[in-house]
């Protein structure tokens, strides 16, 4: 039986819920990723902070309804408001009920739960609850392979 | 979980040619004259210890650039746990050109990486919450430009605020501010400075002379290397010698950091016994400087040699 520890990515890439909402989009900038796990003081997943959660709260409208002459004060809101909350917890920005998978699980589980779920990436814990990295739809789609290649 | 920290890693390139002739230009067709691996001597060492099968060996520190994305997916092949700190500049890459006629071992080391002060926040803030698992935590390897000398320090009392012991490679100034934490293991490399606490180092009695200092200023034990022995100095005052019988070297890299992991792994297996420790690393170092190897194979090849190393007590 393949379980996720196989296929998994081992990242310990992280954000605190204390750390500050510039610190995260720091951290997604470098590490070329809009997603990031949010865990507590101990290393323990607690939730995920997404960067379209961020958007969501600097930008007034939704991009696809502006005229095009609003934009420029659409953009110029956006910075404000960025400016107003970068200096906030990642706590208020975290998405708390984020499905998560255990290290151990079978990798066949895996592709009802990503089918299931808007993710294209889902983190990854152990049997206490510490972060151990994320599983994407690019190593179910390996593992899928993997398994073709074997009938 | 185990922790390894490396705050300087880089990107290790060998070439294997048949002479190294200045302005000549040299092909290489053939991969198994070329070997591309991650370095840095924390990550070796969680390398090694992933050949144990620990199930949990994370590695500390930063990456940069793209650069920085290749060396952690090399990482990630070994299944350890990368816990980096993306920094903008890109890492390191350290060139070895080695030729058979007449045998030359060429050296190029790149000392360009630079971090900025936000990362080096970043990285205490990762390493606090990072380490809540770990009992050890080996630090080892050069600091990159832009982090204080002190960084050994602030991570050693940081380990030692959670009641974890510290096993510290380091050298130069890293290493003389790091001892007034009192680390629990210290192994100092000197190949740049040739020096241990700013003092040269040349004779034996300069090397015992070293290791008892650094016990002064707060190390509780230290292993030198000495040639192709160490120098083990135990907390009780006692120093002995670790000797290799009838051996062939025909490569040194990597020999330190197997060194590293089967010390730990001994401690791990069977509690801390120093002497027998240090015996088990020996046998580890001694396994990969005689073969073409930078890591070990597994955590049993390399106890065919531990018959081979004796410990005499040295008269201080």
């Amino acid at each position: 039986m393949k379980i996720v520890r196989d296929y998994m990515m081992r990242s310990m890439n992280s954000v605190s819920s204390d750390d500050l909402v510039e610190d995260a989009i720091r951290n997604m900038y470098k590490s070329e990723l809009s997603v990031l796990p949010v865990v507590n003081d101990q290393n323990k997943f607690i939730g995920t902070i997404y960067s379209n959660n961020i958007l969501k709260n600097i930008i007034p409208e939704q991009f696809g309804f502006i005229e095009s002459h609003r934009i420029f004060y659409e953009v110029n809101q956006a910075v404000e408001n960025l400016d107003d909350i970068r200096d906030e917890r990642v706590e208020k920005y975290m998405s708390k009920a984020t499905d998560v998978v255990n290290e151990n699980e079978d990798m066949n589980k895996i592709a009802d739960i990503m089918l299931n779920n808007k993710e294209s990436l889902l983190f990854v814990v152990n049997n206490g609850g510490y972060l151990r990295g994320y599983i994407s739809r690019a190593d179910l789609l390996h593992f899928l392979l993997d398994e073709a290649k074997k009938n | 979980m185990i922790t390894t920290v490396t705050l300087n890693p880089s990107i290790d390139r060998e070439y294997f040619v048949d002479s190294n002739e200045i302005t000549k230009n040299q092909f290489i067709y053939n991969e198994e004259y070329l070997r591309v691996y991650p370095g840095g001597k924390g990550l070796l060492t969680a390398i090694n210890l992933k050949k144990f099968t620990y199930p949990d060996v994370q590695n500390i520190g930063f990456v940069g650039g793209k650069q920085g994305s290749f060396f952690e997916k090399m990482v990630q092949k070994y299944k350890v746990i990368t816990n980096y700190i993306y920094t903008d500049k890109e890492i390191r890459n350290n060139v070895k050109i080695i030729s058979k006629n007449p045998f030359s071992y060429t050296q190029y080391n790149d000392y360009t990486y630079k971090v900025d002060k936000i990362d080096v926040e970043d990285l205490i803030k990762r390493y606090k919450r990072g380490i809540v698992e770990s009992e050890i935590i080996v630090i080892a390897g050069s600091i990159p430009e832009g982090v204080g000398f002190d960084i050994y320090k602030i991570l050693i009392d940081i380990a030692h605020n959670m009641d974890k012991k510290v096993y510290l490679q380091a050298s130069g100034e890293a290493l003389k501010l790091a001892l007034s934490a009192e680390p629990e293991f210290v192994t100092p490399y000197f190949k740049h400075h040739k020096s241990i606490l700013d003092k040269e180092i040349k004779s034996k009695k300069d090397y015992i002379k070293a290791g008892l200092e650094m016990q002064d200023r707060g190390a509780e034990y230290v292993m030198i290397p000495f040639h192709c022995d160490r120098l083990l100095f135990d907390a009780d005052g006692r120093v002995y010698k670790l000797t290799p019988d009838d051996y062939c070297i025909i490569n040194w890299l990597g020999a330190g950091d197997a060194y590293n992991a089967a010390f730990l792994d001994y401690v791990y297996q069977n509690g801390f016994d120093f002497l027998e420790a240090n015996r088990h690393g020996g046998a580890a170092a001694l396994w990969i400087a005689e073969n073409k190897k930078v890591v070990l194979n597994n955590g049993e090849d390399f106890k065919c040699c531990l018959k081979r190393l004796h410990i005499e007590e040295l008269e201080v």
